[in-house]
């Protein structure tokens, strides 16, 4: 790609795609929500890029030996992939992978956690993964007897439950670690990846010691199960209290 | 390159068969080829878009596990993305702002000084790794040492201020993590630096460019570098994206659970599985976290490794500074990373 015009393309390819993805919340199925303007910062420099090197007057690859390499065009692979499939947010496939329970999004690592936030419509809103955090380590048993309200997504088990899942991101879909509960107490039946808002009641369990990610499930007993839609960011950021 | 050749080019066929040659330039030959090669590229392109649309590519990864596996290659591109742009364009402001051989004047000129000094300033570039090997390849070129320039590229990512804040964050209560962390990624890149001044040779970076741009104006000289590092080091990115989103797809994390109660196992395991996730160094440390059945320095050898070698770098690395480069200087550093944070670790954890 000794051509400056076909470079420039690509720049203006990719550079239009991260615009998009930052003006949109089409990137919110990749990455936080944080990272939108640095997109869009980039997405304005690289179309500056293509517009010098579409229409500036310098002699692109001459004299030098080589431009950029072949390889440039495998940067319109991923903008391919972005605009014909749009990989949707991760879902029940990649949680069922996960072995073990990511733990401890929130609280200190001495198991001390906040009093739990006032209930809004007779429930406490809680993220997914604070609620796992809380069941498996808090000491003092903040959930203990509070009527609890959360949104997930069904992943189905073998027995005909399902799991109530959602998944935490730091940075990015690769690092996104799934948090899990078992709902007992529906009897519908529910399709993976089915979102849901679920009220009910922790059953209180054994915490545990802190030392290693418990393969325990938290169980909640459900006294109300909405299918809704979902939501912009199928994902949380509970970035242990920030 | 004449402007009707390049329209023609862009339109996906060529017409340079049916040109006669104007001029016996030496080159032309050679040109016209790689004019046709682009053109055959260009057009598979097009016909993908065209012929395959939406239902054929959608059909063709529609399995829940091409689901997962493009979801996290389109992540992983997405998320380097600015540290990519950020790094290009400071590239460009070092070609064409910085006079050649300003930089290497400034550092000390013996490799045992200016090493240290290099990944020192790494301290100043907050950004993750993919940020890193543009710069460090324009800094080779415009006359720093290649040693200081790879050390500077294996400090910065890993002990820039963003990633010791992320790194406390991750590990509350627990100061020693971030002090082991900074510390033996420091002694890494310093490690690696100095052995590289001793065995590293100059013609194993062949693709290292030492092109410095003649004539040019200052914003001419500073696109045209942005662009062609972004081009490079970009393609380069999406190979390595191509390969992290395959194995966090193939390889199962249960895996872990099995290798973790082996002291020298569990530092192995995790020092791979750092180069086989490329998760970036900033939120590298929130993994390490979670990673809880795993004693607190194989974990640490987790957050030394990642950012200096993972598949996404060595793949840039391969784009960037040449293959002969990176089959040598990843295993070394994999090893000199590995043994820095186990010494570290035994130390402070």
């Amino acid at each position: 790609m000794n051509d400056r015009r076909t470079q420039g393309a690509i720049l203006l390819l990719v550079g239009v795609t991260a615009l998009w993805l930052g003006l949109t919340d089409a990137a919110l199925a990749y990455v936080r929500g944080a990272l939108r303007p640095p997109l869009v910062a980039s997405g304005v420099a690289l179309l500056a890029l293509a517009a010098a090197a579409m229409l500036g007057r310098d002699p692109g690859g001459r004299g030098h030996g080589h431009g950029a390499p072949r390889s440039g065009w495998l940067l319109a692979l991923p903008v391919l992939v972005l605009l014909l499939v749009t990989p949707p947010a991760l879902g029940s496939f990649a949680a069922s992978r996960q072995a073990t329970q990511a733990v401890r999004a929130s609280g200190d690592p001495a198991g001390v956690f906040p009093p739990l936030p006032q209930p809004v419509g007779g429930a406490v809103p809680l993220p997914v993964s604070e609620f796992v955090t809380r069941a498996l380590y808090d000491r003092d048993r903040s959930l203990a007897g509070a009527r609890v309200r959360l949104l997930g997504f069904a992943v189905p088990d073998e027995a005909g439950g399902y799991q109530l899942t959602r998944f935490n991101l730091f940075c990015c879909a690769a690092d996104g670690q799934a948090y899990q509960l078992a709902v007992r107490g529906d009897r519908t039946p529910r399709q993976a990846d089915q979102w849901l808002v679920v009220e009910g009641r922790w059953r209180p369990q054994p915490v545990s010691d802190g030392i290693a990610p418990s393969s325990v499930l938290p169980v909640l007993i459900a006294e109300s199960v909405t299918p809704v839609r979902p939501p912009a960011d199928r994902y949380e950021h509970n970035l242990y209290g920030i | 390159m004449p402007y009707h050749r390049a329209v023609a080019h862009w339109g996906g066929f060529s017409i340079s068969q049916l040109e006669t040659p104007a001029r016996p330039e030496p080159e032309a030959g050679a040109r016209a080829r790689a004019g046709r090669l682009l053109d055959a590229r260009l057009l598979l392109l097009l016909v993908l878009v065209a012929v395959g649309s939406r239902s054929l590519l959608a059909d063709l990864l529609d399995g829940p596990a091409l689901r997962t596996w493009s979801t996290i290659f389109v992540s992983i591109t997405v998320q380097a993305l600015p540290f990519l742009v950020l790094g290009v364009l400071l590239s460009g402001a070092i070609a064409a702002l910085v006079r050649p051989g300003w930089l290497a004047s400034v550092l000390p000129s013996r490799d045992l000084l200016a090493v240290p000094t290099a990944s020192l300033a790494g301290v100043a570039l907050p950004g993750c790794e993919c940020a890193s090997v543009p710069i460090a390849a324009r800094l080779r070129a415009g006359g720093v040492q290649p040693a200081a320039a790879m050390a500077f590229m294996l400090a910065a990512p890993a002990i820039n201020p963003v990633v010791v804040v992320s790194t406390a964050v991750a590990f509350p209560g627990r100061p020693g993590m971030v002090v082991a962390r900074f510390l033996a990624s420091l002694l890494t890149s310093v490690v690696v630096g100095l052995v590289w001044s001793r065995l590293g040779r100059e013609e194993w970076m062949d693709r290292a460019r030492s092109r410095l741009v003649e004539g040019d104006s200052r914003w001419a000289s500073f696109a045209r570098t942005a662009r062609e590092d972004f081009l490079q080091a970009g393609g380069w990115l999406v190979v390595g994206a191509l390969a992290a989103a395959t194995l966090q797809t193939l390889v199962p994390r249960t895996f872990l659970d099995a290798v973790a109660g082996n002291h020298l196992l569990a530092i192995l395991c995790l020092g791979l599985l750092a180069v086989a996730l490329a998760i970036c160094s900033e939120a590298d440390a929130f993994v390490a976290a979670s990673l809880r059945q795993f004693p607190l320095d194989a974990r640490l050898v987790f957050l030394v490794v990642g950012p200096v070698v993972d598949v996404k770098l060595i793949a840039m690395q391969v784009g960037v500074f040449g293959r002969r480069f990176a089959v040598r200087f990843a295993p070394l550093t994999f090893a000199v990373a590995v043994a820095s944070a186990v010494l570290v670790g035994r130390w402070l954890l």
